[in-house]
């Protein structure tokens, strides 16, 4: 297991390093200049030559890539030409917001889409299974950036229930410093975490009904009724435990969308993560954010899978891999 | 569908409705303020500054807010008249007088404080100018000060201009782009690292608001400075909260999430904020302008002139077939004009009677007919030698204004046997490839200051060939009645005049189709009042605003 674990991490680093060598090349080579100044004033040719001798955008595109390895391998990201400031300060800044809208959505997405795939299961063909079935089926065919305008709408714009964007309340809670603040923070949370989570809630029910259906033919869950263990312990010790597995490769996978997957969600409600942070960066060729980005991705993507394939082991046996292998 | 939805929200949306309630019920707080001095306003916008030091940014956003942090020696009026010095007020200065024609001597006000005490002198003035006129700083804004030999200290509140020419904006050029810099905290850092100076996110300044806070991407917040010098401002707290895109902030703005939005953009905005009763409209001035500019050069090589475009006739006839005024009806409704020529509202030569070639499509064909450009082929496209009637126009995504005006020109065009391709490309694209000289036609959109000069200068003149005149415009008659206009005449009347043979000129020779000058819409909460907008800097006399005590609403009582 250690050994394979060894080779595992060893992969993982050459493919972020992999990945991010790729992007800086591609955003190098995607057309159109950095974009320091707003593109409606004109700017005058010696401003724009000083400029790009300050930020280093005049030095060969070899040079600029050695710099960057070397900066990265001190652990400097590099400076934001658009922020005027350390990349790492403003990713410092976006993370952990992006980890707490994509954090509440996913537990919002595998709490409830657990507890409906299981109850659907244990009422297979009958009506509550065929109305959440279709209600699962409508809102996972919503497109999440459609469903957000209408939550805004709805429940921000007309009814005033919640706040239509944005982290806080910036009047009352400048900073989340107090019990009351944190409430507040919650309460913007409600309408992007639901967006994003109910659509995923829905996709991750569909999946555990399957599951949990495929289980219950079991041999196995044959017997354990065979010798009189109750409908709970069927359900919760045989078939939710091996109907799991899935759902822990589909937690893995979704990892990275902790910091990556909110993107249009953020943009809907202001909600100052990496998502917004990205976007900008790219539409601005801000080469040092776009590729720091691209390395937090990569690394969760590789984090994600080799968690999933950790836990998978651990939660079915015939899966480990032997020590001597 | 919306009962779809909430079958699955029963469960937790009880939950989450009790938290909420439960989140009302606490940040309802109402605060002990009350009193004349007591407004929080709040403005929603997209433009957030990249940094609070302004000689390293042209932002919008740094411009807004760094307004209210930094005091110039002296500002523009709502007239935006750069000619002279009648129109202008004074800020830090408190007088100046002209010590000779090439000398202007300005008196600093001695109550002006910076926010950490400490007084401002004329050193700080004589440091700022060194600062943007630094390579090492690589301000946008250097170019604007060229015409400026020094910037002295005669004596702590005596600062010392000296130009290298007499022309009719010389006080604009010395007051309107730099702010003063507070000399005593700027001096130890490093010119070259001032890009991402601490003090750039932290700043102290001298105006009527001092700097509280900034989350980025999220709020910057101001406090009124009680103290300061030029009376205290009435509304005590500004906050920004910003936003991904304009329709965000207007969304907040109609929530009641937001007080102020400089902009509202579209018609369909301006309406939504007109329906919402505790929002008061406020039409003024645009700052920008748009046209459909033809590349004189070929494409891809500036040696030689465009096939289409290089000749004089056909830009005359492509002109004469748009009817830009049922265009601009059709893309604003009533919120913009059409340009008399390449120019803003806001600019003080804006003149609708300047000569412009008519909306005439029988005279466009008869001109495109007579120069060769005929339908040979009975395919609806006029050709010649071969070659048909044919360009692509490049169009940023991102502006929806001007995709909308493609499509328009595209149908205009059509009617006269010109076939028109779009190319909607990224903004960055956008600007690679008219910087290299790579299209056939564009849509531009340009924002301006008040002052004509360096925008129809680098735009249109062929000192801008290399630079921002990408159209590769060149007339040596419309470039001397430019130098006249800028170097020549002293008076305002003059000026006016030559600007006028100079537009005309350039109008005549149809290197563009100018086809919108937007009026900008603000929406601002109703409680507000004494609101004056100056057109070129939006929020410049917030401290001149006030929210009456009885119009007072929970947010203005809160203390912290």
């Amino acid at each position: 297991m250690a050994a394979w674990l060894v080779r595992r991490v060893a992969a993982s680093i050459a493919i972020v390093f992999a990945v991010v060598t790729l992007t800086f090349v591609l955003i190098h080579a995607a057309p159109g200049p950095p974009v320091p100044w707003p593109p409606d004033r004109p700017v005058d040719r010696e401003v724009a030559a000083a400029w790009c001798r300050q930020w280093g955008c005049d030095q060969p595109l070899p040079v600029q890539y050695a710099r960057y390895v070397s900066q990265l391998a001190r652990g400097n990201l590099g400076l934001s030409f658009t922020l005027h400031r350390p990349v790492a300060d403003a990713l410092a800044e976006a993370i952990p917001n992006t980890l707490l809208l994509a954090g509440a959505a996913l537990l919002l997405d595998f709490l409830l889409g657990l507890a409906l795939g299981v109850y659907q299961a244990l009422r297979v063909h009958r009506l509550p299974d065929i109305v959440l079935g279709n209600a699962t089926l409508f809102i996972y065919s919503f497109p999440t950036f459609w469903l957000g305008l209408i939550l805004v709408l709805v429940f921000g714009e007309q009814l005033r229930w919640f706040p239509v964007a944005g982290m806080t309340d910036p009047v009352l809670c400048p900073r989340v410093d107090s019990l009351r603040c944190a409430i507040d923070l919650l309460w913007h949370l409600t309408l992007p975490a639901c967006t994003l989570g109910l659509v995923g809630a829905a996709g991750t029910a569909r999946f555990q009904r399957a599951a949990m259906l495929e289980i219950a033919e079991q041999d196995y869950i044959r017997t354990a009724r065979a010798k009189g263990a109750s409908a709970w312990r069927v359900v919760l010790r045989h078939q939710l435990r091996n109907a799991l597995l899935s759902f822990i490769t589909r937690f893995g996978l979704a990892l990275p969308f902790l910091l990556t997957g909110a993107v249009l969600i953020e943009t809907i409600f202001a909600w100052p993560g990496m998502g917004r942070l990205a976007t900008d960066a790219i539409l601005r060729r801000d080469y040092s954010v776009v590729t720091a980005a691209a390395l937090l991705a990569s690394t969760l993507v590789v984090l994600g899978n080799l968690i999933a394939d950790a836990l998978v082991a651990v939660a079915d046996p015939r899966l480990r891999v032997p020590e001597q292998a | 569908m919306l009962g779809a939805m909430r079958a699955p929200l029963t469960v937790p949306g009880a939950l989450v409705l009790l938290v909420a309630a439960a989140a009302l019920g606490s940040c309802e707080r109402p605060g002990g303020c009350t009193g004349a001095y007591c407004g929080t306003l709040v403005f929603v916008t997209p433009a957030e500054p990249d940094i609070l030091l302004p000689p390293v940014s042209q932002q919008v956003g740094t411009r807004d807010i760094g307004d209210q942090i930094f005091l110039k020696l002296a500002d523009i009026g709502l007239s935006t008249n750069t000619v002279g010095d009648e129109d202008f007020q004074p800020q830090l200065a408190e007088r100046w007088e002209w010590d000779g024609p090439l000398t202007l001597v300005f008196h600093l006000d001695p109550r002006a404080r910076w926010h950490d005490g400490q007084p401002v002198t004329a050193a700080d003035v004589a440091f700022t100018f060194d600062a943007y006129n630094d390579p090492a700083v690589a301000s946008p804004y250097r170019n604007e000060l060229r015409r400026l030999v020094s910037v002295t200290a005669r004596d702590s509140l005596t600062a010392v201009f000296r130009f290298r020419e007499r022309y009719p904006e010389m006080f604009f050029d010395a007051v309107y782009q730099m702010r003063i810099l507070p000399g005593h905290l700027l001096r130890g850092v490093p010119r070259d690292q001032w890009k991402t100076a601490p003090f750039g996110r932290q700043p102290v300044g001298n105006g009527p608001y001092r700097f509280v806070r900034w989350q980025a991407s999220q709020t910057l917040e101001l406090e009124a400075d009680s103290t300061f010098f030029l009376g205290r401002p009435a509304i005590r707290r500004l906050i920004w909260r910003f936003t991904p895109d304009i329709q965000v902030a207007v969304t907040q703005l109609v929530a009641g999430e937001g007080d102020a939005l400089e902009y509202l953009g579209t018609p369909d905005n301006v309406n939504r904020a007109r329906a919402a009763q505790h929002l008061t409209i406020y039409p003024y001035r645009g700052s920008t302008y748009g046209y459909l500019g033809f590349n004189l050069a070929a494409n891809g090589d500036t040696t030689q002139p465009h096939p289409v475009f290089g000749d004089r006739q056909v830009r005359r006839a492509l002109t004469m077939a748009v009817d830009r005024a049922r265009l601009l009806k059709s893309v604003f409704g009533d919120l913009a004009k059409v340009p008399p020529g390449p120019m803003s509202q806001i600019w003080w030569i804006w003149d609708p009677e300047i000569r412009q070639l008519p909306y005439d499509t029988v005279q466009a064909m008869r001109l495109l007919a007579a120069r060769g450009w005929r339908d040979s082929d009975g395919d609806g496209i006029r050709d010649h030698a071969g070659q048909r009637l044919s360009f692509r126009v490049l169009v940023p995504s991102s502006s929806g204004t001007r995709k909308q005006y493609a499509r328009l020109l595209q149908e205009a065009f059509r009617t006269v046997g010109v076939q028109m391709e779009i190319d909607e490309v990224e903004p960055s694209v956008f600007q690679e490839r008219v910087a290299s000289g790579r299209f056939d036609a564009a849509l531009f959109g340009w924002s301006t200051d008040p002052s004509p000069s360096s925008g129809l200068v680098q735009l249109w003149t062929r000192s801008g060939f290399g630079g921002s005149n990408h159209l590769r415009y060149d007339n040596p008659a419309y470039d001397q009645l430019v130098e006249r206009a800028t170097g020549g005449v002293v008076t305002r009347d003059q000026a006016r005049a030559t600007w006028r043979r100079a537009i005309e000129m350039l109008n005549d020779d149809a290197p563009a189709i100018f086809l919108f000058a937007p009026d900008n819409v603000a929406a601002i909460h109703s409680r507000v009042a004494d609101v004056k907008i100056r057109p070129d800097s939006w929020w410049a006399l917030v401290r001149t605003w006030r929210i009456p005590p009885d119009r007072l609403i929970d947010r203005d009582h809160v203390e912290r």
